[in-house]
């Protein structure tokens, strides 16, 4: 942290845009936090602050290159959860990305921008039917502005050099060129939305079968068969409501009203109203005759304080 | 009074009833020692706040005393007495009893009568202030008394005297010769007298600025005039020449009366003028000017002394007998017409020389009446309020507004009107033969003010008065018959001296404008949802863009009666009087049932300097249409047929009321008549029928040419056209054209729904399922958006210029029939939606010839994470280049939503729930916003779709509202649906147009109107039938829309009595995503967010407002403003742009949508693409590419984008239309530097370096300071935009 400027501990890179505007990233090395196991090897990775939002992996790699070689680029935003943290705290939860990552990169090497992949819990046992994407062409994803992202480079030694270099003068972005942007950028996304027929069908169909197959897999697994009773730890079985005939996985029997189950309040049936004769007694139609005329009465200063008010405020004049 | 003495009697009763109780229930308590709350619980149950207090101060009375054993009957009768006088405040004595049921049975309701008492005070003169007027009164009675006479002499030469005085003597036409054989003369009045409203203490104040006029009745002395005065204007004559002296002489410096006078016509009709003596303010005894009364001096004449024989005067005599010879000096008219004119009936004229006599009489059967009606005093200044907030009465000076024609100085008519519902009529002789209702029962005398304010709307909104002639009871029956009223006169309403004719001089279009407001009115007080007191008393309804359909300015300056009449002008006093009445009736025939009202409007007279003898009349007058949607377009006028009757006169009658556009035309069903064509070439143009009839009648009758009638019709309907440069390829070279419109979009969309269903009919290689349903869901399929519809066939495409190639994607729903094969998985269905598009696309494909047929297979920012997202649609491109879209309704889908977001997902929803953080996941975020779309996109567009629909069928101004309306918001950088870019979708504004033409029932009538033509069905309702004027209402709305203030919204009651099906959400959907503040209810809608919920927000909503406000200036200014048609309605649509931060220009060259533009030239639209250079080889693709992108708009993707990525940094807003610029403005909040954080969501950069540095010496702040990088997102934004945006232009602050 040499020459560079540093605030809140993060060292801050200028970009610049172009003769007139700069951006600035801030980095920092990344820590893995005591509470959760993030799977980010801690020696080598970055972690970087208000990314632009049109960055995509190839970039930060880019401009990265001058410390090391970028294995990884991991945007935040792309997590599943998005958690709202502060400070070093950011970089947690995380971790299924990265797995999911690694799937994708099968496929597809250069895409972390990939827009519509279709994701799928891998499952290692069975071979599950492939599921063939949609074809798809780079493409830029655009994020929401100020985001975050973890760098991990090759070696340890990249972050030292990162660090010890001095950023104030500002760099240019290295906007790579192999993903479009501007009106390219929504002519490839408009062709790419509509793609071939066959390649549809081909897909819809690998999904259908990979759903068909998972649908199966569950169901060979589930605890519970058809008709059998649900027990749980503390040995009570539950008692649910029944399909069409009383039979459904967990042993249904057609007992709990379906309002009970989502509600779980029981019918209003037994709360009937408890009657009571009002104008029984002469004293009780006397009662309810002086009630309703003090009511009158109520009302009518309630009408009254109500147009006081519109009075008030000068709402009476007409012209 | 039956009822007062029911409720005393059981008042009395009831006490008696309740000192017993209260014995026993202490006794009793004492016995079962039952805590006093078990005991009242019956009372307590049927009011608990209200008897919680009452119970209070009765138990803790006992309560206290209890512990003792001792006296119960001291203790009883303390506590008694306590509670009495505890109760006295909250229990009603039989007074009160009796105001709030007189409140509420007499009135509409308890607030309505005590506003009503409010409003009364601030409309009549304050009592404290009268004083000093009294005592001027009386000066000037001494002063009148005492004025010496004048000897008799010429009038020419006693004018003469008093024009040394600069006192010009208002001789009416025609004017004294010096061949006049009488003479004119002064003598001390016989009688002065304080009459009409401020005698009779009903005075109410006028519009604006006008003050409470006293009238001041000074008789003019019997011995002044002759039997034979009432002939050619002789009594006028001496009348202007007696009120001439008596302004003279108190103009007089040396009077002693320190006033101003002037004179004042009323109607300007120089006949009737009269003395104003308004006071200067001086402070002295008699200065009167905080009164802000001034007093009117009007000549009478003592009916019973003058020597005027009254039967003169009656309205079928001829008063005007002039001599070729005394007229030919000042006029220009024939000797023929002359001698014409001095056989007719000079009705006007006997009406204005009676209305002299009356004065006094109508003040005391004023007087009478009130005496026996308790409520015509309010009565009579709640329908003057009225009539004064709808522009009936003095509209206080010429440049404080206008009125309605016909109703200046017309007070004793309204009081007529009441005095004739409480009395009942004069029967006449003919009796049924006027009227179906025969004889009208008079009201009761004792009704209250509403009441009685209610019975003249009702009179006012029924009564014919065209055909129905009206008799105020009079005492002595009828002086003239009642015939020959009927037939010189348009309308009828004799007054109760049973002389003037009060309607005189109305024209017969005002009066069916009253008829027309009193009936809006009543509807306001009928529908009990609201309160109508503001609107009906408090709100000024004179706007002429609210209240006309169509509002069409002329100038009358040049107008010359093409039939110049002599007589006219002579009965009706001046020239410009009898233009005026000729335009009235010219145009009552000219447009016949087109209309159902006609309004002229104009300032009502104001003063004129004594030096000054006839009264300056105002060119400009103001000619509002009211349309009657059932006739107002009518193409064709049919005649008399000259054939059948023997009738040339009618036909000749016709042929001179038309001139060349009467021609004989042979009909379809063979009869042969002369009829009037007006030719149209467009829709449009058909609105603009009546309007043209208009300006065609005043030319041909009047001699004014185009440019003295303004209208602003066309400037409008620019608004909704495509520019002729791209239009007239859709007409075609050849006049074949292609078939364009909403007719044809809906043919095209009839077409793919039949090749749809086809396909699941096919035998061979069905669909797997059948499709039930195929709904339309798009603006251009019912009839409002703002461009017709337009298709975009390959060779269209190839002529047309980039920015002109837009292809609008039209959306539909399609609805499979149910089945149990669906996966129960919500991902899962998404697939198998996209297997059933591609299916159908394939097919569609194979079955229909020029069809092309795609998936899409995400959405449009592609930004699709979700699998769960309902994306997939099916896109088809007709042959002849209609573009639809169509998504895939499964309803499967809620359920299993509705289980993520209620965390019932798994089998045993109430085993285990999940702690709440984890709900908040990303998959229970998707679930929400896909549930949200998919109560938007499946459950309400289509039925939203169909009420629109239906509106646009019945109600004809509804679509071009709406078209106005969307361009409105669009040209202010607003529009743009739920998916758009923009903030205010288009079925909120569909919702907002809908409210002026729905009302509660409005299908049950429109339905029960279609059966039956001639009930009361969609000609009577009250409802916009221009769309300029649907626009001026919603504009009107807008400006004062408090969604802040009340926060329920308003209530459109768009769905009648429609079931309504369980489109209910969960609450947590519309909660954690609803942005928007406007909440438009329907039936179907409780909550009122479904078109709302993503904007407008607080900040934009506050914008519309302030652009409303502003729209609504223009719309004010537009009828007086100088500058030209075109130029007017464009400044409405004009944006604005100082108030954004920074303005991205676009390059206009890329945009497909460039055509569309508000302030587009055509030149401009065909030559950008030449000059421009391309920077690389990409746009130039993009840009000249022949290849048809149907909904591709990337200055709309771009602008939705930006809208996203930058949403906590800053605001984007762009016209939908074509717009070619951006504009932007920061977050403010976001201009103080803020605490360093990780997760910001805006670009930062750090505060500079040396805060920096004291920054962190400084303890208290841990963290660091950043400011928002202004410099870095606009070069992202270059970035993002790079291809579309041309430039950057920052406002500086």
């Amino acid at each position: 942290m040499s020459s560079s400027t540093s605030i809140s501990g993060f060292t801050q890179i200028s970009i610049s845009y172009s003769s007139s505007s700069t951006h600035y990233i801030f980095a920092r090395a990344h820590i893995s936090s005591k509470k959760s196991t993030s799977s980010w090897p801690s020696g080598r990775t970055l972690f970087l602050v208000n990314v632009p939002p049109d960055a995509t992996e190839r970039d930060i790699i880019l401009l990265l290159k001058p410390y090391g070689t970028v294995e990884k680029v991991i945007f935040d935003s792309d997590s599943p959860i998005q958690g709202e943290e502060d400070g070093a705290n950011s970089d947690s939860e995380a971790e299924e990305v990265e797995e999911q990552e690694e799937v994708q990169h099968d496929n597809d090497d250069i895409d972390a921008t990939q827009p519509r992949k279709r994701r799928k819990l891998t499952t290692k046992k069975l071979e599950p039917p492939k599921v063939f994407p949609l074809p798809s062409i780079p493409l830029r994803k655009l994020r929401k502005t100020g985001q975050t992202a973890h760098v991990i480079f090759l070696d340890t030694s990249s972050v030292d050099r990162f660090f010890s270099a001095s950023h104030a003068k500002p760099r240019p972005w290295p906007s790579s060129s192999e993903e479009p942007s501007g009106l390219s950028h929504y002519l490839a996304l408009y062709d790419s939305l509509r793609p071939p027929l066959d390649a549809v069908r081909q897909h819809a169909n690998s999904a259908m079968d990979l759903y068909e197959f998972e649908l199966a897999k569950s169901k060979r697994e589930s605890k519970y068969k058809k008709g059998e009773a649900i027990v749980d730890e503390d040995g009570f079985t539950l008692v649910t409501r029944g399909g069409a005939y009383g039979r459904t996985v967990g042993g249904g029997v057609a007992v709990a009203t379906k309002k009970f189950q989502e509600t779980g309040e029981t019918s209003e049936r037994n709360k009937k109203p408890k009657k009571e004769k009002t104008s029984f007694y002469a004293f009780q139609k006397a009662e309810k005759q002086r009630d309703e005329l003090i009511q009158l009465k109520k009302n009518w200063e309630l009408d009254k304080a109500k147009v006081e008010k519109l009075k008030a405020s000068r709402k009476f004049k007409p012209y | 009074m039956v009822w007062l003495c029911q409720i005393s009697f059981s008042f009395t009763s009831m006490t008696a009833e309740r000192k017993r109780k209260r014995e026993e229930s202490l006794s009793s308590r004492k016995l079962k020692k039952l805590p006093p709350a078990i005991e009242n619980d019956d009372i307590s149950a049927q009011d608990t706040y209200e008897s919680s207090d009452m119970q209070e101060d009765e138990w803790s009375n006992a309560e206290s005393d209890n512990g003792e054993d001792a006296d119960w009957g001291g203790i009883s009768y303390e506590a008694e007495k306590s509670v009495r006088s505890g109760k006295r405040s909250t229990k009603p004595t039989g007074e009160e009893i009796r105001a709030i049921k007189d409140a509420t049975d007499l009135f509409r309701s308890n607030t309505f009568k005590l506003q009503i008492d409010v409003l009364l005070p601030n409309i009549q003169p304050k009592t404290k202030r009268k004083p000093p007027l009294e005592r001027f009164l009386l000066s000037l009675y001494t002063f009148l008394s005492g004025l010496s006479d004048v000897p008799p002499k010429h009038p020419l030469e006693a004018a003469r005297n008093l024009l040394k005085e600069g006192v010009s003597v208002p001789f009416p036409t025609p004017l004294p010769t010096e061949e006049t054989q009488w003479k004119v003369a002064f003598a001390s009045p016989s009688d002065i007298t304080v009459v009409g409203s401020w005698a009779n203490k009903t005075s109410v104040k006028g519009q604006g600025r006008s003050s409470f006029g006293v009238d001041l009745a000074v008789e003019m002395p019997s011995s002044l005039f002759q039997e034979k005065d009432y002939l050619n204007g002789r009594f006028f004559h001496k009348k202007a020449f007696y009120l001439a002296t008596i302004a003279a002489a108190i103009a007089n410096p040396n009077s002693g009366l320190n006033v101003d006078v002037s004179y004042i016509s009323t109607n300007d009709d120089p006949r009737l003028t009269k003395l104003i003596l308004e006071p200067k303010a001086d402070g002295s005894s008699t200065d009167f000017t905080k009164l802000n009364a001034r007093i009117n001096i009007i000549p009478t004449i003592s009916p019973t002394e003058s020597p005027i024989p009254l039967h003169r005067l009656s309205p079928a005599h001829a008063n005007m007998r002039i001599t070729p010879e005394s007229a030919s000096a000042s006029s220009s008219f024939s000797d023929k017409q002359i001698k014409d004119s001095s056989n007719l009936p000079s009705p006007m004229y006997n009406n204005a020389l009676l209305t002299s006599f009356v004065p006094k009489s109508y003040l005391l059967s004023v007087h009478a009446i009130q005496q026996i009606a308790p409520g015509f005093k309010d009565a009579l200044a709640l329908i003057r309020v009225w009539a004064n907030q709808r522009g009936y009465g003095e509209s206080g000076g010429q440049a404080a507004g206008i009125s309605v024609r016909g109703f200046d100085g017309k007070g004793p008519w309204w009081a007529a009107l009441l005095m004739y519902l409480i009395l009942g009529e004069e029967p006449t002789s003919a009796g049924g033969k006027f009227g179906v209702h025969g004889k009208r029962k008079p009201l009761g005398k004792g009704l209250s003010s509403y009441q009685l304010f209610r019975a003249a709307l009702d009179f006012l909104a029924n009564h014919d008065f065209e055909n129905e002639p009206v008799f105020v009871k009079a005492e002595g029956g009828h002086r003239y018959t009642p015939d020959e009223y009927s037939s010189n006169h348009d309308m009828v309403f004799v007054d109760s001296s049973s002389t003037v004719n009060l309607l005189a001089g109305v024209p017969t279009g005002s009066m069916k404008l009253l008829g027309n407001d009193a009936r809006r009115t009543l509807e306001t007080l009928d529908d009990s949802s609201t309160d109508p007191f503001p609107e009906v008393f408090l709100v000024d309804h004179r706007d002429l863009q609210t209240r006309f359909d169509v509002v069409i300015n002329v100038d009358l300056s040049k107008a010359k009666s093409r039939k110049s009449n002599f007589h006219q002008t002579l009965d009706l006093g001046s020239a410009s009087n009898a233009i005026l009445s000729s335009v009235s009736s010219v145009l009552t025939q000219a447009l016949g049932n087109r209309v159902q009202a006609i309004g002229i409007l104009h300032p009502t007279p104001s003063t004129r300097p004594l030096s000054q003898a006839h009264p300056l009349t105002s060119h400009i007058i103001h000619i509002g249409l009211i349309y009657n949607p059932l006739h107002a377009w009518r193409q064709v006028d049919h005649g008399p047929n000259p054939a059948s009757g023997p009738d040339p006169v009618s036909v000749k009658k016709f042929r001179d009321f038309w001139g060349d556009k009467a021609e004989l035309r042979r009909f379809k069903d063979g009869s042969i008549v002369e009829s009037v064509v007006w030719d149209v070439k467009t829709v449009d143009e058909k609105t603009l029928i009546p309007r043209r009839i208009v300006a065609f009648v005043l030319e041909r009758h009047f001699g004014i040419g185009e440019e003295a009638v303004r209208g602003w019709q066309e400037g409008f309907d620019r608004m909704l056209r495509l520019p002729e440069s791209v239009s007239r390829y859709y007409v075609g070279a050849d006049g074949a054209g292609v078939g364009v419109g909403f007719k044809a979009a809906l043919g095209a969309f009839d077409s793919v729904v039949k090749a749809i269903k086809a396909l699941s009919a096919d035998e061979g290689n069905a669909l797997p399922l059948s499709v039930m349903n195929i709904s339309p869901t798009s603006e251009s399929l019912r009839y409002t958006s703002v461009f017709s519809p337009v298709p975009l066939p390959d060779s269209i495409a190839s002529v047309l210029p980039a920015n002109a190639r837009y292809l609008n994607p039209t959306e539909f729903v399609i609805e499979f029939e149910r089945s149990s094969r669906w996966p129960d998985d919500l991902k899962a269905i998404q697939k198998v939606k996209l297997a059933f598009l591609e299916k159908l696309a394939r097919d569609l494909m194979g079955t229909v010839k020029g069809l092309r047929a795609t998936v899409i297979a995400g959405d449009v920012e592609g930004m699709d994470e979700s699998e769960i997202r309902d994306v997939a649609r099916l896109e088809v491109i007709t042959e002849e280049g209609w573009a639809f879209v169509g998504r895939i309704w499964h309803d499967r889908e809620a359920v299993l939503l509705d289980r993520v977001i209620n965390d019932t997902a798994s089998t045993l929803p109430h085993v285990a729930h999940k702690d709440k953080s984890q709900r908040q996941g990303r998959n229970y975020h998707s679930a929400i916003q896909a549930r949200e779309a998919y109560t938007r996109l499946y459950l309400h567009a289509p039925m939203h779709h169909r009420a629109i629909a239906k509106l646009c069928h019945h109600f004809p101004a509804f679509a071009g509202t709406v078209r106005i309306a969307k361009r409105w918001f669009a040209a202010h950088w607003l529009l743009g649906g739920t998916d758009g870019a923009g903030y205010v979708s288009e079925e909120a504004v569909e919702l907002l147009c809908a409210m002026f033409f729905v009302k509660r029932g409005w299908e049950a009538e429109v339905d029960r109107g279609d059966e039956d033509k001639d009930v009361r069905g969609v000609e009577q309702m009250v409802v916009p039938g221009s769309k300029e004027r649907g626009f001026a209402l919603l504009i009107q709305f807008l400006k004062d829309w408090k969604w802040d203030v009340r926060g329920e919204g308003i209530l459109v009651p768009l769905y009648g009595s429609s079931t309504v099906p369980n489109s209910k959400q969960p609450k947590a959907v519309a909660a954690s995503i609803s942005t928007g503040v406007w909440k438009i209810r329907t039936a179907m809608d409780e909550e009122g967010g479904i078109w709302t919920m993503f904007g407008p927000d607080a900040i934009v909503a506050r914008r519309v407002r302030a652009l409303a406000q502003a729209t609504w200036k223009c719309l004010k200014e537009m009828e007086t403003s100088a500058s030209s048609e075109k130029g007017v309605v464009l400044s409405i649509f004009d944006h604005p742009t100082d108030d954004y931060d920074v303005i991205i220009d676009l390059d206009r060259a890329l945009l497909p949508r460039y055509h569309q533009n508000v302030s587009l030239t055509a030149s401009q639209l065909l030559q950008i693409p030449r000059r421009k250079q391309f920077s690389n080889d990409d746009e130039l693709a993009a840009a000249s590419s022949r290849e048809i992108r149907p909904g591709f708009d990337p200055a709309m993707l771009v602008c939705r984008d930006l809208k996203r990525i930058y949403q906590d940094t800053f605001r984007i807003f762009h016209d939908c239309f074509g717009g070619d610029r951006f504009g932007i403005v920061w977050d403010p909040s976001l201009k103080q530097p803020r605490p360093f954080r990780v997760l910001g969501g805006f670009s930062f950069s750090a505060e500079s370096q040396d805060k920096q540095v004291t920054g962190k010496v400084d303890k208290g702040s841990k963290r660091d300071m950043v400011v928002l990088n202004e410099q870095g997102v606009l070069g992202e934004l270059e970035r993002l935009g790079r291809g579309i945006v041309s430039g950057i232009t920052i406002h500086a602050r």
